[in-house]
């Protein structure tokens, strides 16, 4: 009896094994598949792309693990010495007014994505998905309307960015970005609704059934620029 | 009690499967062939049960045995690029079919006996009663 019991605890223990094996593998070969046609070319172009996609990721990983490192190591130099503590703040500031911390704040959140109608039944299936003019056009009216900060599909916009079109989608800071476009702004909330008046760009695209949402939200949270920006022919003027 | 066992675990083997992180693509391939060779172990361990030849020693080495070898057939295959895994996955899934072949014959030889025996009894009721 107590060896039939062994026996039942062993295969059960090896069969949640094999489950569980079975269960990840399946999770993880969902995740990476993609619908388009196989063959074995295809098949080990994509490997390929991942593997290096993963590479990529390990890397950003890495250098964002250096950054911290960086930020330690420079709050450790200062604090000590009050002259270069005055010189870290100053950069600071500089450092939010350029992009590159992490910001939060009062805003509006701004939904575009691609209308759910059937382009073949459209007259012109051009106005059913969002360009890269349109997700420019809202860009700068948050600008005018007083954004300090604004970020698209958590690409910050800074001063040396590029909203361009690709193709079927969008490259902002030379990352690709498709649709549902969430572009983020930081800013007084009532002034940055004023997008969603009547007659205002936003309506307009509503009208040719784009998907549009604007939110306030008094909790906003935008990413830094993770990006390097080099300025080589700038000087300072005499 | 084996068999209720043998539930459990599937069940709690995919509650945990679901939940769990899923692995990086470079490595689903050795996962996918372990779980082959893991299938294989499982049937053959209860094949074999079905014989009364179940011994866990050898059950269990057979299982972790088997797949890590084929893990490193595969790694080897790669390295050589030969697809090495391909001869794994056709002997173990060959043995799978042996083995399910033992399992089917054994419960099949069971129900046919069961069946005679009933009928046999009932024969033998339908005597007494039409000599009664």
């Amino acid at each position: 009896m107590s060896n039939n019991k062994k026996i039942g605890i062993v295969l059960g223990l090896m069969c949640m094994a094999l489950t569980m094996g079975i269960c990840i593998q399946i999770r993880t070969v969902q995740n990476y598949s993609v619908k388009i046609g196989q063959n074995y070319d295809q098949n080990n172009l994509r490997a390929e792309v991942l593997k290096y996609k993963e590479k990529y990721e390990n890397k950003i990983e890495k250098i964002e693990n250096i950054d911290k490192i960086l930020e330690n190591k420079i709050e450790q130099a200062t604090t000590e010495n009050k002259n270069l503590e005055e010189s870290l703040n100053q950069i600071k500031e500089k450092n939010k007014l350029i992009g590159l911390t992490e910001t939060t704040g009062p805003g509006v959140k701004i939904k575009l994505a691609d209308s759910k109608l059937d382009s073949s039944a459209a007259l012109d299936p051009n106005l059913l998905v969002v360009h890269d003019i349109d997700v420019f056009y809202v860009v700068n009216e948050l600008k005018n309307a007083g954004a300090e900060a604004i970020s698209v599909n958590d690409q910050r916009i800074v001063p040396t960015t590029a909203i361009e079109c690709g193709g079927n989608i969008i490259t902002i800071n030379g990352e690709k970005i498709g649709s549902p476009f969430v572009i983020k702004a930081i800013g007084l909330p009532e002034n940055l609704a004023n997008l969603d008046r009547t007659g205002g760009y936003l309506e307009a695209m509503r009208d040719s059934s784009i998907i549009v949402e604007l939110k306030k939200d008094n909790n906003i949270t935008i990413p830094k620029y993770s990006g390097i920006i080099n300025y080589k022919y700038v000087k300072n003027a005499k | 009690m084996v068999g209720i066992s043998i539930l459990v675990g599937c069940l709690l083997g995919a509650i945990i499967g679901i939940n769990a992180p899923t692995i990086s693509y470079t490595y689903s391939k050795y996962l996918a062939i372990a779980v082959v060779a893991a299938l294989d172990s499982v049937f053959g361990g209860i094949s074999s049960l079905m014989n009364k030849k179940f011994d866990i020693k050898i059950f269990i080495s057979g299982f972790f045995g088997n797949a890590i070898l084929a893990i490193l057939l595969t790694i080897l295959g790669q390295k050589l690029n030969v697809d090495i895994y391909l001869a794994a996955i056709i002997v173990f899934v060959w043995r799978m079919f042996m083995n399910l072949g033992t399992i089917r014959r054994y419960y099949v030889e069971k129900w046919t006996e069961n069946f005679k025996n009933k009928k046999e009894q009932k024969e033998t009721k339908n005597k007494k009663t039409s000599q009664g």
